[in-house]
């Protein structure tokens, strides 16, 4: 973090005297003293030890007993009709009988985890992750899940935690969008952009949606092509002439800081101009580097661009980078009601290597070292079988996991019970996940709060403890 | 490594914060066992309170209830020990050991007791916003504003800012009341005004307009985060949520009294039940955000959440309360406990989200109204509505016009074509042309009858059902007891020479018998398959049924009927023998009389029976309804409240938890609120509608103090952009303190008593002060002693909000359509998405559409895929409430106006419009010539080589064999080029009066490259077939000549060329720059002239790069986007 980055950020609440921005930002910030500061390495409240995030949302609720949660039990209880007699809230349907993995599942690297052969790439990395065995979600429909997830609420309207990261820290380089999400491509995920909405926050702070893979990745960084009036050279000189009309007329109030403030805006906007084509352009990655994501087949093709270009942006300075895989609906993502052993395989097979091979990038250019990524989904699905081989949602246990700065690699805490129905031990909420990145980035998620309609808000609602377990 | 597994039972009291295990374990425990006798909100018995630490601090006449870390010398503890006669509490019966326990150890751990603001429990009515309201005295002064405003700066020796000028009043006033800028025409008119009052009346005509009501109702809609989807997981859309935008507009334009308008938009079924047009307010109950899972898979949680939703709206758009943070414990700081809240989740125990039918039009409800209680009164045969003068008189009338007894004639159809749709079954015709079934009984069937008829009209067409000894029972149905149940009677007219059949309507159907119950005629015609037309117990017997048509038709000579019987219900109710016949009588001769009516009319008046009469009148009356009812037109719907829900049990929830559920909510309000009660007394609580009368009538009450201080607070706030308590939905301890709370009384009691509630009123009092009418400059004297400007020594400079942006670009781009309400407009591409959400394409729209003209407030507002370009500009989330809007700048907001097609575009469309229109000459082209085939290499180097054309144009040299000549090449049309592995090259000029862009569409085979005026300006290096349109261009010509060069390069195979001049030609030129026009640009967007060097500048970069460049400089100036 540098003071650059801080200050950009000031700029645009306003500052200076006389301003109803002054005004605004005083509003908004409940607590004095929000400001990311150079002896907590750009932490806020105390020393931080990620900088960046890349955020992996799987969506649908990915099944926790067909991949990272290996569950011998169900294995000799398939068939039994053993689950609830009435149908629990957020169940689709009433629950069948229970049923085993149609995966195998094997043991893997020095922390012995136990993976299912759908994910054989993330399986050989498995010392480098840190798993929470025992998430839980206070609802099994996907879009209050999904919200509960990013925003800590099951309901519209609040800041997503790269919202909130964005609105605390301030970008680290000011040529990029701090806040960046890649949907995927066949659509946004439940609730639309609300998951990735800033809320109650400046929309400043929302995630900046990129169609990657398109010709213009990042929106109204360049004119449209239909208006040919809005040429190279009339941008050019026109920037410098609205520059000095702007000038002029903030002579007319020189204390007004938003005066400045917009002044300044659009010298940013021009360095994003020139920064945001060359991070979104690819062909300067080697051919290895493609191969490795997957790039070059067309399962992993999609997620392995996605993947590459978070890294690239990552590089350049955007602090947060959210990847989804699998969009709304009931088909083409995790939400596997029909068959686990028909859907399952290919949405696992379209990330697992992208995956593996971004985090082999990410420590082989050292950046394991102030970046944080995250691999998620918004619940569970249900022991039970749905309709003979798929399975329902299921808030009651998942799994995330955890890799890069700060935290302990080959690690997992918490588990879920014999049938993975519920959790047993270790359970963590979303408040506790956010609590602990938040902590991570060097903010206390209790103190990072904003006054809105006469409560104080928080990522982590009145809740959330940091998960010390899985630190460094 | 081995696994790290932590137990951590949340349930232990052992591991859980201090202020946790008192929320949780402690203050609960209290609150059931002894808030009772001892709380600030109850009684104090014994002087002692626990609902505050200061109470137990203090105890009561006994002395500290508790010493912190020392049970044994707690009185609290040795009381619930009931260590001795002299110590037992609770006094009825001992706590259980476990909660002795747990109060033992909460001491032990030192008594946590976060609960901090002792003042709320001590004193809760002690705030200012909770206090009666009583007027202040106004402080000397002209007006009554400025003087509470000036009271305040003399205070700090401030003084207010001088009254700006008549450009920036009029430019702050338009922006303010309508959101759109002045044109040039009213600002001269204004500035050159010479009336001392054309301030007073420039407000006046401001207010009168409608689009004061446009610019004001985004204000409310903000407020209660109404959007047109329901923008959860499922984010359909609401087709008829537009009717309430429309409603907000047409109250604020008419001025509806603030108290009626909260209502009508909680209840306006209660209070205005005659007023049916105005059903569309409900749709404030509907605003918000909804989670379908409501309906389906999670009914329990998002019902609770959907009513803590309506909870929040209500208590924060009408009083500015918080009551929603009482949902899982007592508002912690203000006096709302939990009671209160789930009784106002009671009030909306009923509510269901979803359309509600209405007339639009308010006479047509009260006749819809009337026909539909006369119905009834036949139906129950209610002798007091019968037997009015009023009802005799309509009888009598309708029976005058009938002349019964004149039947009307009917005309057989004889049967060319018999279908039955059960194989078994044989339907045979009769010589009497009817009809019998024979064969196997089936359960249900379908006949189709064919006939010709020769009638030239029809109006009806009639079934008679006949008894048959072949029938059980004798018929007329094959049903075990002679029934048959007509489920749906259709018809289809065959015209000849068509080969589609007609579907008839018909309007109404009438038997001469109807089963008891809902059996009757009109359920066959009601295209619904379980109901049904029935005549049990009237068996062996005939009865006939007449269908009606909506309008009579004409036939032409040679048409068939369709005749369709669907017989469905299964159990053999089936017809065993009918005959249809047809009508072309006055609809009103084959109605059919029932032979009981028949009889009475029969009877001189004066020998008739009360019976008789009776009859008369209920057959008259059910007529003449049914038909008024039939020509009313239909009903229309808005998203707002379905009126059939059930009031639904609301529990108080122990910590806000579905699964805790505690005692039954009854409806109510806050409780602490003196007078008004806290709790409604309900003469029918099971009619939701009454609940929420109650709680409109709670809110609108004159003896509310939060109601009015929050409106007037708020109408502040969107005059100076900040509110006088700038918290505008939160006027308790958690909001912000007002900045003249004695002027906010004071306009609180003056809006309510004097004004009547009349907001426009209350605008024309705000704006005509001073304080709204001075300069925005900050001074730094001034600065230095307020610098937020709280006290007002200054306006505020506000930036354009999303709407006001917009509209002021369509109003002065002259691309503003001002016609009102109806259906929201789409400015987006919408497609169907994965699931129920739709894919919305905000880019792809084409801002040059008509229905881009409409003004913001009519946008179609998708609230979970917001519009991108409104959102930079801080267009709220709407699944919150926003009674405020930010104003952010950031890079990417300016990149939105300075890249977006929006601006770009009504940049284009500014400039045609400050264009001089003389100088718009059209560009005069030339025909096409070309030279070639150029020969030398293969594709590749003839795409490198350069030829002589490219060095130089000279039309009069020849190369070799090659020279210039006459081309055949058209435009839009593609033409073969003769010769491989050579090149081409193609010529035209182009005349052009001023500067002027053109697009051009190139096709070629293969490789083509252009130049203009020896300049390249495209290349493309392939290998393709030639099509139309492979490429696009934009050519910018200069004025004068222009040269324009085109070189195709053929490999193998065949080779073509195809051009053609694209349509934008005319409407996206570089404008003819003169200095009047960028004078114009500059006076439209910035109500003022610019100065010499301004224009030079100006007029400097439009003659390079265009008017459409430079209006899109100005839409992103600073001077444009702040209203000073």
């Amino acid at each position: 973090m540098t003071s650059q980055g801080i200050q950009s950020r000031r700029n645009f609440l306003g500052t200076v005297g006389g301003g109803f921005g002054s005004l605004a930002l005083g509003d908004l910030l409940a607590n004095e003293g929000l400001t990311p500061k150079p002896e907590f390495n750009g932490g806020i409240h105390h020393p931080a030890k990620v900088k960046r995030v890349i955020q992996l949302f799987m969506t649908g609720g990915a099944s926790p007993m067909d991949t990272f949660d290996y569950k011998p039990a169900l294995e000799k209880l398939h068939g039994q009709k053993l689950g609830p007699k009435k149908k629990p809230e957020g169940f689709t349907v009433m629950p069948g009988a229970i049923m085993k993995s149609p995966f195998e599942f094997k043991q893997h690297g020095q922390s012995g985890r136990w993976v299912s052969s759908v994910f054989p790439h993330q399986a050989k990395l498995v010392d480098e992750l840190t798993f929470l065995m025992a998430m839980s979600s206070k609802t099994s429909v996907h879009g209050p899940g999904t919200l509960m997830m990013n925003t800590g609420f099951v309901l519209t309207g609040f800041p997503c935690m790269g919202s909130w990261v964005s609105y605390a820290l301030g970008s680290l380089r000011d040529n990029l969008p701090t806040f960046v999400v890649m949907p995927d491509p066949k659509g946004l995920p439940y609730n639309q952009k609300a998951a990735f909405s800033a809320g109650f926050l400046p929309a400043q702070y929302q995630g900046t949606a990129i169609n990657a893979g398109t010709e213009q990745p990042v929106p109204n960084i360049l004119p449209g092509k239909r208006y040919a009036f809005a040429s190279k050279t009339a941008d050019s000189e026109g920037l410098a002439l609205l520059q000095k009309l702007n000038r002029r007329h903030a002579q007319s109030d020189p204390a007004d800081s938003r005066l400045e403030g917009r002044i300044k805006s659009y010298e940013l906007a021009a360095k994003m101009q020139l920064a945001a084509p060359e991070a979104f352009d690819l062909s300067k990655e080697s051919e290895t580097t493609k191969k490795a994501y997957g790039l070059d087949k067309k399962v992993t093709e999609d997620f392995a661009r996605r993947c590459i270009l978070a890294r690239r942006l990552i590089e350049r300075g955007t602090r947060f980078v959210q990847l989804w895989s699998g969009p709304d609906g009931p088909t083409n993502n995790w939400d596997n009601h029909g068959s686990i052993i028909k859907e399952l395989p290919p949405m696992a097979a379209s990330v697992d290597q992208p995956i593996a091979a971004l985090i082999r990038d990410l420590k082989a250019r050292g950046m394991f070292e102030d970046t944080l990524l995250i691999w998620t989904t918004e619940f569970g699905r249900t022991p039970f079988a749905q309709g003979g081989e798929g399975r329902d949602h299921n808030g009651g246990t998942f799994v995330t996991w955890l890799a890069g700065a700060g935290i302990k690699p080959g690690v997992a805490y918490g588990r879920s019970d014999d049938w993975g129905y519920k959790t047993a031990e270790g359970k963590t909420y979303c408040y506790d996940f956010h609590a602990t990145i938040l902590h991570l980035m060097g903010i206390d998620h209790e103190k990072l709060t904003v006054r809105q309609n006469g409560i104080d808000r928080r990522l982590t609602d009145v809740h959330g403890h940091v998960v010390k377990e899985v630190l460094a | 490594m081995k696994p790290l597994l932590v137990s951590l039972i949340l349930i232990s009291a052992s591991i859980l914060r201090a202020d946790d295990f008192f929320e949780m374990k402690i203050e609960p425990l209290l609150r059931t066992r002894c808030f009772e006798c001892h709380s600030h909100g109850g009684k104090m018995k014994a002087g002692l309170a626990l609902d505050a630490r200061s109470g137990w601090e203090q105890g009561g006449d006994s002395g500290p209830a508790i010493v912190p870390g020392k049970p044994e010398q707690s009185l609290l503890i040795k009381m619930v020990r009931w260590q001795d006669e002299e110590h037992q509490m609770p006094p009825k019966k001992k706590l259980p050991a476990t909660e002795i326990a747990l109060l033992e150890e909460w001491v032990k751990r030192g008594a946590p007791d976060p609960r901090k603001l002792s003042a709320l429990q001590t004193k809760p009515l002690d705030w200012w916003s909770l206090k009666p309201l009583k007027q202040p005295k106004v402080p000397n002064g002209a007006h009554p504003v400025d003087a509470f405003i000036r009271a305040k700066l003399n205070e700090q020796g401030l003084k207010p800012a001088q009254e700006a000028d008549r450009r920036t009043l009029i430019r702050r006033l338009h922006l303010n009341l309508h959101g759109l800028l002045p044109t040039p025409k009213e600002v001269e008119a204004f500035v050159n005004d010479p009336n001392p009052h054309a301030y007073e009346k420039l407000v006046d005509r401001l207010l009168f307009s409608p689009r004061y009501g446009e610019r004001w109702a985004r204000h409310w809609l903000d407020t209660i985060h109404f959007a047109d989807t329901h923008g959860c997981e499922h984010d359909k859309e609401r087709p008829n949520a537009w009717r309430f935008r429309d409603y907000v507009i047409n109250r604020l334009n008419k001025d509806v009294p603030w108290a009626r308008f909260i209502r009508e938009q909680l209840a306006v079924d209660v209070f205005y039940p005659e007023e049916s047009q105005l059903t569309p307010a409900l749709g404030f109950i509907g605003a918000g955000p909804l989670e379908l899972s409501r309906k389906t898979t999670a009914p329990v949680t998002f019902s609770y959440l959907d009513r803590d939703n309506m909870v929040t709206q209500t208590m924060a758009a009408f009083a500015s309360a918080t009551a929603n943070c009482a949902r899982c414990h007592a508002h912690k700081f203000d006096p709302i406990t939990q009671e209160d809240y789930y009784a106002l989740q009671a009030v909306f125990a009923g509510v269901d989200k979803a359309e509600a039918t209405f007339d639009l039009d308010k006479s047509v409800g009260a006749e819809r109204k009337a026909m539909t209680a006369l119905l009834q009164a036949v139906e129950k045969r209610n002798r007091a509505v019968l037997l009015t003068a009023d009802t005799q008189g309509m009888s009598k009338a309708w029976w005058a016009d009938r002349k019964v007894g004149k039947v009307a004639a009917w005309h057989s159809l004889k049967p060319s074509d018999l279908v039955s749709a059960t194989q078994g079954t044989s339907l045979t015709a009769l010589d009497d042309s009817s009809v019998l079934a024979g064969g196997m009984i089936p359960l249900t069937d379908v006949y189709t009858i064919t006939a010709k008829t020769s009638l030239e009209s029809l109006t009806a067409i009639r079934l008679d059902v006949l008894p048959h000894d072949s029938l059980p029972m004798k018929g007329p149905g094959r049903a075990e007891n002679g029934n048959f149940h007509l489920n749906e009677f259709e018809c289809e007219l065959l015209s000849p020479g068509s080969k589609d059949a007609i579907k008839l309507t018909f309007g109404s159907a009438t038997a001469d018998y109807e089963q008891w119950g809902s059996w009757t005629a009109a359920a066959a015609l009601d295209g619904k398959p379980r109901t049904a037309w029935a005549i049990h117990p009237k068996v062996g017997q005939p009865h006939h049924a007449v269908f009606v048509l909506k309008k009579p038709i004409t036939l032409a000579a040679g048409s068939r009927l369709k005749v369709t019987l669907k017989q469905v219900h299964g159990g053999a109710h089936i017809i065993g023998r009918f005959k249809l016949s047809a009508s072309d009588a006055p609809q009103e001769r084959v109605v059919i009389v029932p032979a009981d009516v028949l009889a009475a009319w029969k009877v001189p008046e004066e020998a008739r029976s009360e019976n008789q009469r009776l009859a008369l009148i209920g057959h008259a009356v059910k007529h003449m309804a049914k038909e008024r009812l039939a020509v009313l037109p239909p009903k229309v719907q808005v998203f707002s409240v379905n009126k059939k829900a059930k009031v639904l049990p609301v529990n108080l929830l122990n910590r806000g938890n579905i699964n805790k559920p505690e005692q039954l909510a009854q409806p109510g309000a806050l409780s602490l609120i003196s007078p008004l009660e806290g709790r409604f007394k309900l003469a029918d609580p099971e009619n939701e509608a009454s609940r929420r009368a109650a709680l409109a009538e709670w809110l609108a009450s004159r003896e509310n103090p939060l109601t009015w201080r929050s409106i007037v607070n708020r109408v502040w706030h969107y005059h100076f952009g900040r509110g006088i308590c700038d918290t505008p939905n939160d006027l308790g301890r958690m909001g912000g303190k007002p900045s003249h709370p004695e002027l906010l009384d004071w306009l609180a009691v003056w809006f309510r008593d004097e004004a009547k509630g009349s907001l426009k009123a209350l605008h024309r009092l705000v704006v005509t002060s001073q304080a709204y009418r001075q300069q925005s400059t900050i001074r730094q004297d001034a600065a230095a002693v307020d610098g937020d400007n709280r006290l007002l020594w200054r306006m505020n400079r506000l930036r354009l909000d999303a709407e006001q942006y917009r509209d002021s670009l369509r109003i002065v781009s002259g691309r503003l359509d001002l016609f009102m309400g109806g259906p929201g407009v789409k400015q987006f591409v919408q497609k169907k998405g994965v699931h129920n959400t739709p894919v919305l394409d905000y880019k792809a729209y084409d801002w040059d559409r008509p229905d881009a003209m409409r003004r913001s407030i009519y946008r179609l507002v998708w609230r979970g895929i917001p519009d991108p370009f409104m959102e930079a500009m801080d267009f709220p989330n709407l699944g919150l409430l926003a009674p405020k809007r930010g104003q952010t700048i950031s890079p990417l907001q300016s990149l939105v106006l300075f890249n977006h097609d929006f601006v770009l575009c009504h940049s284009k469309h500014l400039a045609t419009v400050v264009q001089q229109p003389e100088s718009k000459k059209p560009l005069v082209w030339s025909n096409w010539q070309q030279i070639g085939p150029f020969r030398g290499g293969d594709f590749n180097a003839l795409h490198a080589k350069v030829f002589p054309p490219e060095e130089g144009l000279d039309f009069k040299a020849k190369y070799a064999a090659l020279r210039w000549q006459p081309s055949k090449l058209q435009d839009g049309s593609p033409m073969a080029l003769e010769g491989e592995n050579c090149a081409f090259y193609f010529h035209r000029s182009v005349e052009a009066a001023q500067p002027m862009t053109v697009e051009v569409s190139l096709g070629s085979d293969d490789s083509a490259q252009v130049w203009l005026n020896g300049k390249s300006i495209h290349e493309h290096k392939i290998e393709r077939g030639l099509a139309p349109d492979q490429e696009k261009l934009t050519v910018r010509l200069t004025p004068g000549s222009n040269d324009l060069l085109i070189k195709v390069v053929n490999g193998a195979g065949p080779g073509g060329i195809y051009f053609n001049k694209g349509a934008e030609e005319s409407s996206d030129p570089d404008l003819p720059v003169t200095a009047e026009s960028v004078v114009e640009a500059h006076r439209l967007i910035y109500q003022r002239t610019p100065t010499s060097d301004e224009q030079s500048e100006l007029l400097g970069y439009a003659t390079t790069h265009g008017l459409a460049a430079m209006c899109r400089l100005l839409f992103n100036s600073n001077e444009f986007l702040f209203v000073e």
